[in-house]
Protein backbone atom coordinates (compact mmCIF):
# COMPACT_ATOMS: atom_id res chain seq x y z
CA UNK A 1 0.00 0.00 0.00
CA UNK A 2 2.87 2.64 0.49
CA UNK A 3 4.87 1.35 -2.02
CA UNK A 4 1.67 1.84 -3.73
CA UNK A 5 1.72 5.39 -2.47
CA UNK A 6 5.34 6.28 -3.54
CA UNK A 7 4.55 4.72 -7.03
CA UNK A 8 1.77 7.63 -7.55
CA UNK A 9 3.60 10.18 -6.14
CA UNK A 10 6.81 9.33 -8.51
CA UNK A 11 4.26 8.93 -11.58
CA UNK A 12 2.73 12.96 -10.28
CA UNK A 13 5.93 14.12 -10.40
CA UNK A 14 6.73 12.41 -13.84
CA UNK A 15 3.62 13.75 -15.32
CA UNK A 16 4.15 17.06 -14.53
CA UNK A 17 7.90 16.92 -16.21
CA UNK A 18 6.32 14.96 -19.65
CA UNK A 19 2.86 17.51 -19.75
CA UNK A 20 4.01 20.66 -20.10
CA UNK A 21 0.27 21.22 -21.33
CA UNK A 22 0.61 20.52 -24.76
CA UNK A 23 -2.01 17.29 -24.71
CA UNK A 24 -3.53 17.45 -27.78
CA UNK A 25 -6.48 19.12 -27.57
CA UNK A 26 -9.62 17.78 -29.03
CA UNK A 27 -10.03 19.93 -31.80
CA UNK A 28 -10.70 19.67 -35.27
CA UNK A 29 -10.12 22.21 -38.11
CA UNK A 30 -13.42 24.03 -39.86
CA UNK A 31 -15.73 24.52 -36.95
CA UNK A 32 -14.09 23.30 -34.08
CA UNK A 33 -16.82 23.67 -31.06
CA UNK A 34 -19.86 22.67 -33.73
CA UNK A 35 -23.33 23.84 -33.29
CA UNK A 36 -24.25 25.73 -30.38
CA UNK A 37 -25.25 22.80 -27.54
CA UNK A 38 -27.39 25.15 -25.41
CA UNK A 39 -30.10 27.23 -25.23
CA UNK A 40 -28.87 31.19 -25.86
CA UNK A 41 -28.70 33.24 -22.58
CA UNK A 42 -29.85 36.61 -21.81
CA UNK A 43 -30.71 39.15 -19.24
CA UNK A 44 -29.27 37.58 -15.59
CA UNK A 45 -28.25 34.41 -16.90
CA UNK A 46 -26.21 35.50 -19.27
CA UNK A 47 -24.65 37.70 -16.75
CA UNK A 48 -24.00 34.74 -13.79
CA UNK A 49 -22.89 32.24 -17.08
CA UNK A 50 -20.74 34.95 -18.00
CA UNK A 51 -19.23 35.46 -14.64
CA UNK A 52 -19.38 31.31 -14.04
CA UNK A 53 -17.00 30.56 -17.23
CA UNK A 54 -14.63 33.59 -16.98
CA UNK A 55 -13.93 32.20 -13.85
CA UNK A 56 -12.66 29.19 -15.23
CA UNK A 57 -10.49 30.45 -17.67
CA UNK A 58 -7.17 31.80 -16.88
CA UNK A 59 -5.68 35.05 -17.68
CA UNK A 60 -2.90 34.57 -20.20
CA UNK A 61 -1.07 37.78 -19.29
CA UNK A 62 -1.77 37.55 -15.16
CA UNK A 63 -0.25 36.08 -12.95
CA UNK A 64 -2.55 33.00 -12.19
CA UNK A 65 -5.50 35.35 -12.28
CA UNK A 66 -8.83 34.07 -13.66
CA UNK A 67 -10.13 35.74 -16.43
CA UNK A 68 -13.44 36.93 -13.88
CA UNK A 69 -10.63 38.59 -11.50
CA UNK A 70 -8.43 40.32 -13.82
CA UNK A 71 -9.04 43.99 -14.77
CA UNK A 72 -6.62 43.60 -17.83
CA UNK A 73 -7.75 44.34 -21.36
CA UNK A 74 -6.81 40.83 -22.48
CA UNK A 75 -9.24 39.11 -19.58
CA UNK A 76 -11.66 41.94 -20.26
CA UNK A 77 -11.68 40.97 -24.44
CA UNK A 78 -11.68 37.03 -23.22
CA UNK A 79 -14.81 38.20 -21.01
CA UNK A 80 -16.88 39.86 -24.31
CA UNK A 81 -15.95 36.79 -26.29
CA UNK A 82 -17.34 34.18 -23.50
CA UNK A 83 -20.51 36.24 -22.90
CA UNK A 84 -20.99 36.78 -27.20
CA UNK A 85 -20.96 32.79 -27.15
CA UNK A 86 -23.15 31.74 -23.99
CA UNK A 87 -25.66 34.72 -25.97
CA UNK A 88 -25.53 32.98 -29.01
CA UNK A 89 -25.97 29.78 -27.04
CA UNK A 90 -22.47 27.93 -26.91
CA UNK A 91 -22.56 25.86 -23.70
CA UNK A 92 -19.67 26.14 -21.43
CA UNK A 93 -17.78 23.26 -22.12
CA UNK A 94 -18.25 24.37 -25.72
CA UNK A 95 -16.35 28.14 -24.61
CA UNK A 96 -13.54 26.37 -22.57
CA UNK A 97 -13.00 23.80 -25.65
CA UNK A 98 -12.64 27.02 -28.13
CA UNK A 99 -10.25 28.89 -26.19
CA UNK A 100 -8.04 25.80 -25.28
CA UNK A 101 -7.70 25.51 -29.02
CA UNK A 102 -5.56 28.98 -28.89
CA UNK A 103 -3.91 29.02 -25.75
CA UNK A 104 -4.10 24.93 -24.91
CA UNK A 105 -4.93 23.39 -21.99
CA UNK A 106 -3.12 26.20 -19.95
CA UNK A 107 -6.19 28.14 -20.34
CA UNK A 108 -8.20 26.01 -18.13
CA UNK A 109 -8.33 26.76 -14.66
CA UNK A 110 -9.62 23.81 -13.76
CA UNK A 111 -7.58 20.63 -15.46
CA UNK A 112 -9.97 18.42 -17.56
CA UNK A 113 -9.80 14.39 -16.28
CA UNK A 114 -8.75 12.90 -19.17
CA UNK A 115 -5.25 11.43 -19.44
CA UNK A 116 -2.55 12.33 -17.00
CA UNK A 117 -4.72 14.72 -15.57
CA UNK A 118 -6.32 11.72 -14.03
CA UNK A 119 -3.00 12.30 -11.67
CA UNK A 120 -4.01 15.38 -10.86
CA UNK A 121 -7.62 14.16 -9.61
CA UNK A 122 -6.69 11.32 -8.20
CA UNK A 123 -3.04 11.76 -7.05
CA UNK A 124 -4.29 13.50 -3.55
CA UNK A 125 -7.02 11.16 -2.66
CA UNK A 126 -4.31 8.43 -3.12
CA UNK A 127 -2.18 10.07 -1.54
CA UNK A 128 -3.80 10.21 1.52
CA UNK A 129 -5.34 6.87 1.96
CA UNK A 130 -1.71 5.64 1.33
CA UNK A 131 -0.81 7.89 4.17
CA UNK A 132 -3.68 6.73 5.91
CA UNK A 133 -3.19 2.92 5.57
CA UNK A 134 0.50 3.76 6.37
CA UNK A 135 -0.49 5.15 10.03
CA UNK A 136 -3.14 2.61 10.95
CA UNK A 137 0.04 -0.27 9.91
CA UNK A 138 2.01 1.39 12.10
CA UNK A 139 -0.56 1.83 15.22
CA UNK A 140 -1.61 -1.44 14.99
CA UNK A 141 1.65 -2.74 15.39
CA UNK A 142 2.95 -0.08 18.02
CA UNK A 143 -0.64 -1.45 20.03
CA UNK A 144 0.17 -5.14 19.31
CA UNK A 145 3.10 -4.65 22.22
CA UNK A 146 5.42 -7.15 20.98
CA UNK A 147 6.29 -5.60 17.85
CA UNK A 148 8.98 -7.58 15.92
CA UNK A 149 11.34 -4.28 16.68
CA UNK A 150 10.51 -5.00 20.40
CA UNK A 151 11.30 -8.16 20.44
CA UNK A 152 14.57 -7.88 19.17
CA UNK A 153 15.32 -5.78 21.49
CA UNK A 154 14.12 -8.09 24.05
CA UNK A 155 16.03 -10.98 22.85
CA UNK A 156 19.24 -8.98 22.49
CA UNK A 157 18.76 -8.06 26.33
CA UNK A 158 18.59 -11.48 27.47
CA UNK A 159 21.52 -12.83 25.31
CA UNK A 160 23.63 -9.84 26.92
CA UNK A 161 22.88 -11.25 30.24
CA UNK A 162 23.66 -14.76 29.43
CA UNK A 163 26.52 -14.09 27.06
CA UNK A 164 28.12 -11.79 29.68
CA UNK A 165 31.09 -13.53 31.52
CA UNK A 166 29.97 -13.48 35.37
CA UNK A 167 31.69 -11.75 37.89
CA UNK A 168 33.88 -15.09 39.25
CA UNK A 169 35.34 -15.42 35.67
CA UNK A 170 38.66 -14.02 34.19
CA UNK A 171 40.71 -13.40 31.29
CA UNK A 172 42.97 -15.58 30.77
CA UNK A 173 46.06 -13.14 30.36
CA UNK A 174 47.70 -12.42 33.75
CA UNK A 175 48.25 -8.82 33.80
CA UNK A 176 44.80 -8.46 32.75
CA UNK A 177 43.51 -11.26 35.41
CA UNK A 178 45.60 -8.91 37.98
CA UNK A 179 43.87 -5.60 37.10
CA UNK A 180 40.72 -6.97 37.00
CA UNK A 181 40.70 -8.19 40.03
CA UNK A 182 42.16 -4.63 41.52
CA UNK A 183 38.84 -2.92 39.85
CA UNK A 184 36.51 -6.11 41.70
CA UNK A 185 38.21 -5.39 45.12
CA UNK A 186 37.82 -1.15 44.64
CA UNK A 187 33.99 -1.85 43.04
CA UNK A 188 32.35 -4.71 45.39
CA UNK A 189 35.18 -4.63 47.95
CA UNK A 190 36.22 -8.50 47.83
CA UNK A 191 39.46 -8.47 49.75
CA UNK A 192 42.13 -9.27 46.36
CA UNK A 193 39.25 -8.90 44.09
CA UNK A 194 38.29 -12.54 44.79
CA UNK A 195 34.79 -13.14 45.52
CA UNK A 196 33.53 -14.34 48.74
CA UNK A 197 32.38 -18.40 48.60
CA UNK A 198 28.39 -19.00 48.22
CA UNK A 199 27.95 -15.58 46.28
CA UNK A 200 25.77 -16.74 43.69
CA UNK A 201 27.13 -16.03 39.86
CA UNK A 202 24.58 -13.83 38.81
CA UNK A 203 25.70 -10.06 38.36
CA UNK B 1 37.64 -11.41 25.23
CA UNK B 2 34.30 -12.72 24.04
CA UNK B 3 32.74 -10.37 25.88
CA UNK B 4 31.25 -7.66 24.22
CA UNK B 5 29.92 -8.91 20.78
CA UNK B 6 26.16 -9.28 21.54
CA UNK B 7 24.69 -5.98 21.56
CA UNK B 8 25.19 -6.25 17.58
CA UNK B 9 21.58 -7.67 16.81
CA UNK B 10 20.15 -4.14 17.57
CA UNK B 11 22.52 -1.93 15.38
CA UNK B 12 21.68 -4.31 12.44
CA UNK B 13 17.94 -3.65 12.62
CA UNK B 14 18.38 -0.26 13.04
CA UNK B 15 20.14 -0.18 9.94
CA UNK B 16 17.94 -2.05 8.38
CA UNK B 17 14.98 0.80 9.62
CA UNK B 18 16.89 3.22 7.97
CA UNK B 19 17.77 1.31 4.95
CA UNK B 20 13.98 1.45 3.95
CA UNK B 21 13.17 5.37 5.79
CA UNK B 22 15.81 6.28 3.03
CA UNK B 23 14.57 4.31 0.30
CA UNK B 24 11.03 5.78 1.34
CA UNK B 25 12.49 9.25 1.58
CA UNK B 26 14.54 9.31 -1.84
CA UNK B 27 11.16 8.13 -3.40
CA UNK B 28 9.88 11.23 -2.74
CA UNK B 29 12.45 13.63 -2.64
CA UNK B 30 13.85 12.37 -6.13
CA UNK B 31 10.75 13.00 -8.48
CA UNK B 32 10.37 16.64 -6.92
CA UNK B 33 13.98 17.59 -7.60
CA UNK B 34 14.08 16.47 -11.24
CA UNK B 35 10.92 18.43 -11.93
CA UNK B 36 12.56 21.37 -9.83
CA UNK B 37 15.73 21.00 -12.37
CA UNK B 38 13.98 20.36 -15.66
CA UNK B 39 11.33 22.55 -14.61
CA UNK B 40 12.95 26.12 -12.76
CA UNK B 41 14.61 27.59 -15.86
CA UNK B 42 11.65 27.49 -17.78
CA UNK B 43 9.85 30.62 -18.41
CA UNK B 44 6.08 29.87 -16.79
CA UNK B 45 4.78 32.10 -19.92
CA UNK B 46 6.46 29.93 -22.79
CA UNK B 47 3.51 27.55 -22.95
CA UNK B 48 4.40 25.69 -26.81
CA UNK B 49 1.28 27.02 -28.79
CA UNK B 50 -1.21 24.69 -29.64
CA UNK B 51 -1.94 26.43 -32.82
CA UNK B 52 1.62 25.27 -34.19
CA UNK B 53 0.72 22.17 -37.39
CA UNK B 54 -2.55 23.61 -37.19
CA UNK B 55 -4.83 25.79 -40.01
CA UNK B 56 -4.36 29.21 -39.08
CA UNK B 57 -6.95 30.98 -37.49
CA UNK B 58 -9.36 33.07 -39.99
CA UNK B 59 -9.96 36.49 -39.82
CA UNK B 60 -10.80 39.41 -41.74
CA UNK B 61 -9.66 42.82 -40.37
CA UNK B 62 -9.32 46.56 -41.54
CA UNK B 63 -5.38 48.57 -41.90
CA UNK B 64 -4.50 51.14 -39.81
CA UNK B 65 -5.98 54.61 -41.65
CA UNK B 66 -8.80 52.45 -42.62
CA UNK B 67 -9.53 50.45 -46.37
CA UNK B 68 -10.62 47.48 -47.54
CA UNK B 69 -10.34 44.46 -44.87
CA UNK B 70 -7.71 41.98 -45.39
CA UNK B 71 -8.83 38.34 -44.92
CA UNK B 72 -5.93 35.08 -44.61
CA UNK B 73 -8.64 33.47 -46.99
CA UNK B 74 -7.51 35.97 -49.75
CA UNK B 75 -4.12 35.22 -49.21
CA UNK B 76 -3.41 30.99 -49.98
CA UNK B 77 -1.20 30.06 -51.78
CA UNK B 78 1.44 32.18 -50.08
CA UNK B 79 3.47 32.30 -47.12
CA UNK B 80 1.87 34.82 -44.71
CA UNK B 81 4.16 36.46 -41.62
CA UNK B 82 1.42 37.79 -39.01
CA UNK B 83 2.98 40.20 -36.28
CA UNK B 84 1.60 40.89 -33.47
CA UNK B 85 3.00 43.98 -32.12
CA UNK B 86 2.14 47.93 -30.09
CA UNK B 87 3.35 51.00 -29.85
CA UNK B 88 4.11 50.45 -26.19
CA UNK B 89 6.48 47.41 -26.96
CA UNK B 90 9.78 48.52 -26.96
CA UNK B 91 11.27 45.04 -28.45
CA UNK B 92 8.81 45.79 -31.10
CA UNK B 93 10.82 48.68 -31.98
CA UNK B 94 13.84 47.01 -31.91
CA UNK B 95 12.21 44.25 -34.77
CA UNK B 96 10.06 46.62 -36.79
CA UNK B 97 13.03 47.48 -39.28
CA UNK B 98 14.44 43.94 -39.21
CA UNK B 99 10.57 42.98 -40.67
CA UNK B 100 10.37 46.17 -42.65
CA UNK B 101 13.75 44.75 -44.48
CA UNK B 102 12.77 41.16 -44.55
CA UNK B 103 9.20 42.41 -45.90
CA UNK B 104 10.82 43.90 -49.28
CA UNK B 105 13.45 41.13 -49.62
CA UNK B 106 10.54 38.59 -49.79
CA UNK B 107 8.48 39.81 -52.01
CA UNK B 108 6.39 36.42 -52.41
CA UNK B 109 5.73 36.27 -48.97
CA UNK B 110 2.64 38.44 -47.44
CA UNK B 111 4.00 40.24 -44.18
CA UNK B 112 0.73 41.58 -41.90
CA UNK B 113 0.90 43.40 -38.58
CA UNK B 114 -1.72 42.79 -36.29
CA UNK B 115 -2.12 45.57 -33.64
CA UNK B 116 -2.54 44.42 -30.18
CA UNK B 117 -4.10 46.59 -27.55
CA UNK B 118 -3.32 49.73 -28.66
CA UNK B 119 -4.37 53.48 -29.88
CA UNK B 120 -5.11 53.82 -33.76
CA UNK B 121 -3.87 57.24 -33.33
CA UNK B 122 -0.41 56.30 -31.47
CA UNK B 123 0.15 53.31 -34.36
CA UNK B 124 -0.80 55.93 -37.34
CA UNK B 125 1.74 58.03 -36.13
CA UNK B 126 4.32 55.45 -35.58
CA UNK B 127 3.85 54.02 -38.62
CA UNK B 128 4.10 57.60 -40.02
CA UNK B 129 7.68 58.70 -38.32
CA UNK B 130 9.22 54.66 -38.80
CA UNK B 131 7.68 53.71 -42.18
CA UNK B 132 5.93 50.58 -42.59
CA UNK B 133 6.58 48.42 -45.56
CA UNK B 134 3.77 46.08 -45.40
CA UNK B 135 -0.25 46.32 -43.93
CA UNK B 136 -1.12 46.64 -40.20
CA UNK B 137 -4.45 45.90 -39.06
CA UNK B 138 -6.65 47.19 -36.49
CA UNK B 139 -8.16 44.17 -34.12
CA UNK B 140 -10.98 45.64 -32.18
CA UNK B 141 -11.21 43.62 -29.07
CA UNK B 142 -8.52 41.98 -29.64
CA UNK B 143 -10.16 38.88 -31.50
CA UNK B 144 -7.34 37.63 -33.33
CA UNK B 145 -4.93 37.75 -30.68
CA UNK B 146 -7.14 35.68 -28.66
CA UNK B 147 -7.88 33.37 -31.66
CA UNK B 148 -3.86 33.27 -32.11
CA UNK B 149 -3.20 32.58 -28.17
CA UNK B 150 -0.89 35.39 -27.90
CA UNK B 151 0.14 36.03 -24.60
CA UNK B 152 2.08 39.05 -25.33
CA UNK B 153 3.87 41.63 -28.01
CA UNK B 154 6.13 40.68 -29.84
CA UNK B 155 4.89 37.43 -31.19
CA UNK B 156 4.56 36.63 -35.02
CA UNK B 157 3.33 33.66 -37.06
CA UNK B 158 4.56 32.02 -39.73
CA UNK B 159 2.34 30.26 -42.25
CA UNK B 160 2.67 28.05 -45.44
CA UNK B 161 0.94 28.70 -48.50
CA UNK B 162 -1.57 26.20 -47.53
CA UNK B 163 -3.27 28.35 -44.68
CA UNK B 164 -1.07 26.20 -41.65
CA UNK B 165 1.02 27.59 -38.76
CA UNK B 166 4.30 26.25 -39.39
CA UNK B 167 5.89 28.45 -36.21
CA UNK B 168 5.04 30.87 -33.49
CA UNK B 169 7.97 33.09 -32.17
CA UNK B 170 7.93 34.91 -29.42
CA UNK B 171 9.86 37.93 -28.89
CA UNK B 172 11.50 40.26 -31.25
CA UNK B 173 12.60 38.81 -33.94
CA UNK B 174 16.13 39.45 -36.03
CA UNK B 175 16.89 39.26 -40.04
CA UNK B 176 18.06 35.81 -39.71
CA UNK B 177 15.50 34.22 -37.71
CA UNK B 178 12.85 35.53 -40.15
CA UNK B 179 14.72 34.28 -43.15
CA UNK B 180 15.13 30.82 -41.12
CA UNK B 181 11.47 31.06 -40.28
CA UNK B 182 10.50 32.11 -43.63
CA UNK B 183 12.39 28.93 -45.44
CA UNK B 184 10.60 26.84 -43.31
CA UNK B 185 7.46 28.32 -43.94
CA UNK B 186 8.16 28.16 -47.76
CA UNK B 187 9.22 24.11 -47.22
CA UNK B 188 5.71 23.56 -45.99
CA UNK B 189 3.94 24.88 -49.06
CA UNK B 190 2.42 23.26 -51.37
Amino acid sequence: MRRFGFALIGLLALASIAAPQNAPAPAAPGSPIGPPKGPPLSGPALDAGTDDVAALLRCPVCQGLSVADSPATMARNMKIQVREKLAAGYDQEQILADFERSYGEFVRLKPPMRGVNWLVWLGPVGGLLAGGAAVAWALKRSSAGAGPAETAVRASAASTASDWPSRETLPDDPRLAAAVRRVRKLAYGWPDGIPPKGLSSAP
Amino acid sequence: MPAVSTPGAAPARASRLNTRVLVAGLAVVVPLLAVLVLNLGRDPHSVRSPLVGRPAPAFSLAPVGGGAPVGLDSLRGRPVVINFWATWCVPCFEEHAALAAAARTFREVQFLGVVYEDDEAATQAFLRERGGAYPSLVDPEGKAAIAYGVFGVPETFFIDGSGRIIDKYVGPLDRGTIATLIARAKGGAP
